[in-house]
């Protein structure tokens, strides 16, 4: 995958991915400097507030006018600029290889598109796996020269399993205390509910976008007759004949799911794309996620 | 419900076996495709939703099952020919009797004719009634009558054989077992039906200006002269103007343009001297005219020419002077010993002499009658007999008076099978002739001109040139009408005007032919010719409007809505019904 990855990545998509980067509703507190605005105040250079002097304060952070005023010793306070830290969930479940091309290669290059972008920005890049459980997780990567490594980790990552992302969303984050951005990327065909992953994620105060990947057989599904449909993921068959007007139904059942996630995420304000996998794929990152204001 | 073609048990066995295999196949029919999807959890949610929503969707297994079966058995049971007494009738037998009179060809408003409607009526008759019905069919001319049978082809074919023609009607007798009697008529020709038996008529009104006679005939004045009769009548409801032509061989014609009244009529005599000898053909033109077989009749006029005629005479100065005076007759006279049979000769006339074999050409044997095989024996003589009673019918004795004839004597003959046309007082015969086709004809008298006063009477030369005339002269026509023809002639060989050979076939003396129209026919057998003039020339038939049937029920010409057996409409119902699941089963209604 990553060759393929790095392949379809020419250098003038990877040079327009260099002049984007991934915008956080909120801020966060990053671990090393960086080029995000953080939540602290630092040593940055953008003026952010005052306060009274306290012994122990940098003294060369005085204002020095104010005390001629005032006098008072006031120092002048200065955002920290840090790294922000990216969560990328890629759905690995069974049914994400659903599709030609697969949900699962086009959501691991929208990841690797996102990570290149994140890691160029100096943010700090988590990629993780997940389908039942956390089936892989790659450690925080920070700076360009890392995406290769990131291409690795989404080349070997495999589809397998049931969806169920709140325990592995759970799994995650109660090990993994810091707050950042997460991107989920999926099908959300979650038979819990696809609300309660999410709601995980909302739980430990993630800002949360989500990409909702879809095939074309599922929007419209080219089914006729009689059929033993089977669950790729549970392999759980049921006998259907499919008629014009099922095919109708499910049309407006799958557009009900969709409008439910959409309905969801606005209710929390949470990014929401949706995509079909023979969307072209640059058009997604270079317009629909700028448009989104997921990206700028 | 019981089975022509199985038995109840077979049926039974039958339809389970069916159903059985129908089920069975359903449930092949049910391996679903495999079909993998991401998720079927939205499948589901639909599936889940239709299923609570429809009763449909529980029932329509079970219902496309049940419409399997069902086509399976209508199929199955189609095989059988099953029936119902109670809708089709029961397996009786019914006489099914088509007039086939000609009035049955008149043309009606719709265009067809009154045997199509018929025909058609008969049919339906058939069609709709129970497969195991009998039918006999049978006409009233008795050309078909086809023996009772369940089989609705060879019903078909034998009312398809049938076809109006002139000829006895009659109405076939019917067997006891026979239940119904049905008589599908235009009532024009009456026949008594028996009791039960059903009319039904296929009668409706007609415009007809029928030629009811035409025929050639000797004039009064010489039997060697001809005359045409000809009768038109109008059996219509309107007065029609009337185009008649009569052709003879030559293109010689007569035109007369009438108006007849309704049942006028038009009967006239028509001097043909000026004709060829041949056939004669008279047709009529009338507007409105619904029946064409007697608007058209033929007759023959026979050819004028000299009839080579050889004397054999020891001397007879009134026969030789006579034949030698008629300018019809060419006479060669030759003494008894030149005598050598000749058939060159059109006619022989023998006057106290007879050849020990038979001439080879018609003869006229005068006073000499020797025990020989040919003529009939005599038993010596009879003294001075006198002429008792004579054939004044006979073209030969026409306008021949014998009253004061006195004869010397003459030979005692003893009657066999020739003609007596003269008797005496005491019956002995005193002329006699023989017209048989299979021989020469032949005119005898028992007594000599030298031992009579005969020649000296005006009766002689009437005598003799009705002799020659009915010896040499061609016959006229016979008269016939469309239908089997039959010529007293045997192993003849018949032609039409036109030249065309008529198949024919011989039984004892006679020949028969089909001859469904007029027309003008030649029977031949090696010398002998007969022509025969067939026309329908019938007051009886053509008079289309005269019927019995006016209050009769009419026939069934329109379709009922049971015309065919029942496995006709089991396999039609399997059709529909299978065209239904078809449709059904693609759009996803029924499984």
């Amino acid at each position: 995958m990553a060759a393929a990855t790095v392949s379809l990545f020419d250098d003038e998509f990877l040079k327009k991915l260099e002049y984007l980067s991934i915008l956080s509703k909120r801020l966060f507190a990053g671990q090393l400097k960086a080029e995000r605005r953080a939540k602290r105040r630092g040593t940055g250079l953008e003026f952010a507030d005052y306060r009274q002097y306290v012994a122990g304060d940098d003294f060369r952070h005085l204002d020095w006018k104010a005390y001629l005023r005032l006098n008072r010793l006031i120092l002048r306070l200065f955002e920290e600029e840090e790294d922000l830290p990216i969560y990328i969930f890629v759905d690995a479940s069974q049914s994400m290889s659903y599709g030609d091309p697969s949900k699962f290669d086009y959501a691991r290059r929208v990841a690797a598109a996102l990570c290149y972008i994140g890691l160029s920005n100096l943010d700090r890049v988590n990629v993780i796996a997940y389908s039942n459980r956390v089936k892989g997780e790659l450690q925080p990567q920070r700076g360009k020269g890392k995406i290769f490594r990131v291409f690795k980790f989404l080349e070997e990552m495999t589809t397998g399993g049931e969806t169920n992302a709140r325990e592995s969303f759970k799994t995650y984050c109660t090990e993994t205390r810091r707050r950042g951005l997460a991107v989920v990327i999926s099908d959300f065909f979650d038979t819990s509910g696809f609300q309660t992953g999410l709601d995980i994620l909302r739980h430990f105060k993630h800002d949360i976008f989500i990409l909702n990947v879809a095939s074309h057989e599922e929007v419209d599904p080219a089914l006729k007759g009689e059929l033993v449909l089977v669950d790729s993921e549970n392999n759980v068959s049921r006998e259907v004949t499919v008629t014009p007007s099922l095919l109708a139904s499910y049309k407006t059942e799958y557009n009900r799911f969709c409008t439910e996630i959409e309905s969801y995420c606005s209710k929390y304000q949470l990014g929401y794309v949706r995509t079909v996998t023979d969307f072209p794929f640059e058009e997604l990152v270079l317009k629909v996620f700028r448009q989104g204001r997921f990206l700028k | 419900m019981t089975f022509l073609a199985l038995t109840g048990f077979q049926a039974a066995l039958l339809a389970l076996i069916t159903a059985g295999a129908i089920v069975a196949l359903y449930f092949l029919k049910l391996r679903h495709r495999r079909m993998v999807v991401a998720s079927s959890l939205l499948w589901a949610r639909v599936l889940d939703e239709r299923q609570a929503q429809s009763l449909w969707e529980k029932l329509r297994r079970v219902i496309s099952i049940a419409a399997a079966v069902l086509i399976g058995l209508l199929i199955a049971m189609a095989v059988g020919r099953p029936e119902m007494h109670w809708l089709t009738g029961g397996g009786e037998r019914t006489l099914l009797v088509l007039d086939t009179s000609p009035s049955m060809l008149a043309r009606t408003r719709d265009g067809s004719t009154r045997w199509q409607h018929a025909v058609t009526a008969a049919l339906r008759t058939v069609n709709a009634s129970a497969p195991s019905s009998e039918f006999r069919v049978a006409d009233t001319t008795g050309r078909v009558d086809a023996a009772p049978t369940t089989d609705r082809r060879e019903i078909r074919e034998a009312i398809e054989r049938m076809k109006p023609i002139a000829g006895t009607a009659r109405f076939p007798e019917s067997d006891s077992e026979t239940a119904h009697v049905r008589f599908i008529t235009d009532g024009v020709v009456p026949l008594p039906m028996p009791k039960g038996a059903v009319r039904e008529s296929v009668f409706e009104e007609a415009e007809n200006v029928a030629i009811t006679a035409f025929e050639i005939r000797s004039t009064a004045t010489s039997a060697l002269a001809y005359e045409a009769y000809l009768e038109i009548h109008n059996y219509g409801k309107q007065s029609r103007e009337t185009r008649l032509t009569i052709a003879g061989a030559g293109g010689q014609h007569i035109d007369r343009v009438m108006d007849l009244k309704p049942g006028g009529e038009f009967g006239e005599p028509f001097d043909l001297s000026k004709f060829e000898g041949g056939g004669i053909r008279a047709t009529i033109q009338a507007g409105g005219d619904s029946f064409s077989l007697d608007d058209i009749a033929y007759a023959y006029l026979p050819v004028e020419r000299r009839a080579k005629t050889l004397l054999v005479t020891n001397g007879s100065p009134y026969l030789e002077a006579l034949l030698d005076l008629d300018s019809l007759v060419d006479v060669t006279v030759i003494k008894p010993a030149q005598y050598q049979p000749d058939p060159a000769f059109d006619a022989y006339v023998f006057d106290g002499f007879a050849p020990q074999n038979a001439p080879p050409r018609p003869t006229l044997l005068i006073g000499e009658v020797p025990n020989t095989n040919w003529l009939p024996q005599t038993k010596g003589t009879i003294a001075r007999p006198h002429f008792a009673s004579w054939a004044e019918d006979h073209p030969v004795m026409r306008y021949v008076s014998l009253h004061d004839v006195l004869l010397e004597k003459a030979a005692r003959i003893e009657n066999t099978n020739f003609k007596v046309l003269a008797e005496a007082d005491d019956h002995s015969p005193l002329i006699l002739a023989s017209d048989e086709l299979q021989r020469p004809k032949l005119i005898l008298l028992a007594f000599s001109l030298k031992s009579s006063d005969f020649p000296l009477h005006s009766g002689f030369p009437l005598f003799v040139d009705n002799a020659l005339a009915w010896l040499s002269r061609e016959p006229l026509a016979l008269r016939r009408q469309p239908g089997l023809v039959t010529v007293p002639l045997a192993q003849a060989e018949i032609k039409a005007l036109n030249g065309d050979v008529l198949k024919s076939h011989s039984r004892g003396d006679t020949t028969s032919f089909d001859a469904p129209e007029p027309g003008l026919y030649v029977a031949t057998h090696e010398d002998s010719r007969q022509y025969l003039a067939v026309n329908l020339a019938s007051p009886e038939y053509s008079n289309l409007n005269n019927t019995v049937s006016q209050k009769d029920r009419p026939a069934a010409v329109t379709a009922g809505w049971l015309e065919q057996e029942l496995w006709f409409y089991m396999i039609a119902a399997a059709a529909l019904f299978l065209a239904i699941e078809w449709f059904t089963y693609h759009r996803g209604i029924t499984v």
